[in-house]
Order: C-alpha cells, then sequence, then structure tokens
C-alpha cells in the first residue's frame, strides 16, 4: 500500500486501525534494524522500536504531508536512539567510551550475534565513533539512503554529511587494519 | 599487523547482517503495537491542545490584569467623586459645618464676602454685635476697608 494511500486512510476513523496496521508492517523491519544497529541489543531495540510507532499513533494526524512519511519515520526513531543512549550514559555516569566498551561486549557475548572476524570487527569499530557519526554511516552504508534524505532526517547539509561519512569510513578501515 | 586485514577497504566487505531476532518477531510485533495503541490515546489536534495550554498560562495574567485595572480605575475616580459629593451638599450647610467645627479666621470671611460680592448677614456670623465690636477693637481692624 502507498504511503498516500496509508494516510488517507489513517484518516478516517473507521479504517484508522487498519491504516496503522499497514503502515508498521511497512516499515517494521527498516525502523528495527535502524535502532538495533544502534543500540546492539534486541531487547532495547524492540521497547524503542514499539516506543516509536507509538509515537507515530500519537503524532500521525498533525504529519505534514509535505515531507517523505519514512524520512519522518526515521527522524523520530533517530531521536529515540540518541535519547536512549544519552540517557544510559547519563544513568550509570558512564563516559562515551564506558558506553562503547559495553556495546561492543555485547557483540561478543551475545548470542543473537553472528557473524565472521571481519564482521564483528567492523561492528565494534562502528562504536568507536561518535553516536551521530554513527547513524550517518549506517544510514549511507546499510540502508543506502541518498545524503539528501539523511540531511532531511537529521536536519544536517549535505556537504557536512558527505564530510563526516567519508571521516567514519577512514576511521574504521584505519581499525580494521588493527591487530 | 595482521596481514590478512592489512590492506582490506569496506568495498572488499560483504554487507552482512550479524544481528539476529527472536523466530517470528516480525510476524507477532504489528499484533503487540496495535495491542499497546488500544491504551494510548491520540494526541489532541493541535491548535485544540495549544489552546487548552494557552488558557491555563494566560488565566493568571488575565486575574493581574483584572486586578491592575480594577485599581487604576477606582483611583482615578476617587477625586471625582469627592468633587461629585461636594457638589451635593446645599451651601447652608456647608456654611453651618464651618461655623460649627472649623476654626475661622477673619481673612477668610472677608475672601468669601468678596467673592460673593454681598454682605455677610450677622446670623452667618453666629456672634453677637458686642462681641464682634470687640474683636474689631482688639485686633485693630475697625478702619481696615476691605
Amino acid at each position: 500500500m502507498e504511503d498516500k494511500e496509508i494516510l488517507e486512510k489513517f484518516a478516517n476513523p473507521d479504517s484508522r486501525n487498519l491504516a496503522f496496521n499497514q503502515l508498521v508492517r511497512k516499515y517494521q523491519q527498516k525502523i528495527y534494524w535502524h535502532i538495533r544497529k544502534m543500540v546492539i541489543d534486541h531487547e532495547d531495540a524492540d521497547d524503542l522500536t514499539q516506543e516509536v510507532f507509538l509515537k507515530v499513533w500519537k503524532n500521525l494526524e498533525n504529519f505534514r504531508q509535505d515531507a517523505q512519511l519514512y524520512t519522518w519515520l526515521y527522524r523520530i526513531a533517530t531521536n529515540e536512539c540518541l535519547t536512549f543512549l544519552s540517557s544510559k550514559k547519563r544513568k550509570f555516569f558512564l563516559p562515551i567510551n564506558d558506553v562503547a566498551a559495553e556495546l561492543a561486549e555485547k557483540i561478543d557475548s551475545s548470542a543473537d550475534i553472528s557473524g565472521d572476524e571481519i564482521q564483528l570487527k567492523l561492528q565494534k569499530a562502528l562504536l568507536k565513533l561518535p553516536d551521530k557519526q554513527r547513524l550517518v554511516f549506517n544510514m549511507k552504508y546499510y540502508d543506502e539512503l541518498k545524503y539528501e534524505e539523511i540531511s532531511e532526517i537529521l536536519g544536517t547539509s549535505v556537504g557536512a554529511l558527505k564530510a563526516s561519512y567519508h571521516l567514519a569510513v577512514k576511521k574504521i578501515e584505519e581499525f580494521l587494519k588493527q591487530d | 599487523m595482521n596481514n590478512k586485514h592489512k590492506n582490506i577497504t569496506l568495498n572488499d566487505l560483504p554487507k552482512h547482517n550479524v544481528y539476529q531476532v527472536p523466530e517470528d518477531y516480525f510476524d507477532r510485533l504489528p499484533m503487540r503495537i496495535m495491542e499497546r495503541t488500544a491504551t494510548e490515546p491520540q494526541q489532541q489536534w493541535l491548535p485544540v491542545k495549544l489552546w487548552q495550554q494557552l488558557q491555563i498560562a494566560i488565566a493568571p495574567f488575565v486575574l493581574l490584569l483584572l486586578f491592575v485595572g480594577v485599581f487604576y480605575v477606582s483611583l482615578k475616580s476617587q477625586p471625582e467623586q469627592q468633587a461629585i459629593n461636594l457638589a451635593a451638599v446645599n451651601d447652608s450647610e456647608i456654611v453651618d459645618y464651618l461655623s460649627a467645627y472649623a476654626t475661622l479666621e477673619s481673612a477668610d470671611l472677608a475672601e468669601l464676602n468678596a467673592i460673593q460680592q454681598q454682605e455677610l448677614p450677622s446670623e452667618f456670623l453666629n456672634v453677637s454685635s458686642k462681641a464682634a465690636e470687640e474683636e474689631l477693637e482688639y485686633y485693630h481692624l475697625r478702619d481696615t476697608d476691605y
């Protein structure tokens, strides 16, 4: 179902639930994986994905249709991730490196994370990046979004995003070359 | 240095997802979300919500403004009210009041006479001829022309 059709059906109280169910089914995986790559842990990603869709449910009526629906969803998910990660740092008085170390430890020990050595090393390299740079990298490299779309989601200029991505690639490749 | 990864670039790596989800996770997730939406009220239309918030924020200011307005109006109307009240009292009552309670100087009476351009009646002075004569004598006013 097209976004336009989902929004039209959502505007009608009789077909609202059906339309929202369609929306969740259409975007749940994109949103879940976007969040999962940021928070690593499945339980956290599950909680945050539900929170994102609850916010969408509450605010979809106010959604301005001059923006793309999926960039709006990404923006909500991105904000949830950043809020979650910063509250995690504040809650335990952890510096950024300790949160990254905690998440890296999950990559090694979690039963629902598997891959060859270099793939796991790539995931740990990503955790060395600042949160926002990691977001940019994930959206460009894994989700293959255009810079213009990422710009709309993060509210950052295309030039700054290009610079951030290339710097991230450089840092990751440096890390991969290390023992 | 690990020679295996020495010249590796991101382009050499396949985009492999290392994370997994429990079985049927994405089949069950929409139902779990829909269950939660049933208990979550939708946000009210923005202007309605905004108006409700504004009402709460504006209420104390309106009350304050009302108090200031009432105070200002009452302050402004006080002298006018006093003038109106005084105008309602007739001259004879004012004269009675002044002669009974006020300490009048002869100069005050002279001024009043000059304003009204008329002779002061003896009853206005509320004093006997003899006492008046004595008063004039005492202050050497007999020859003074008012």
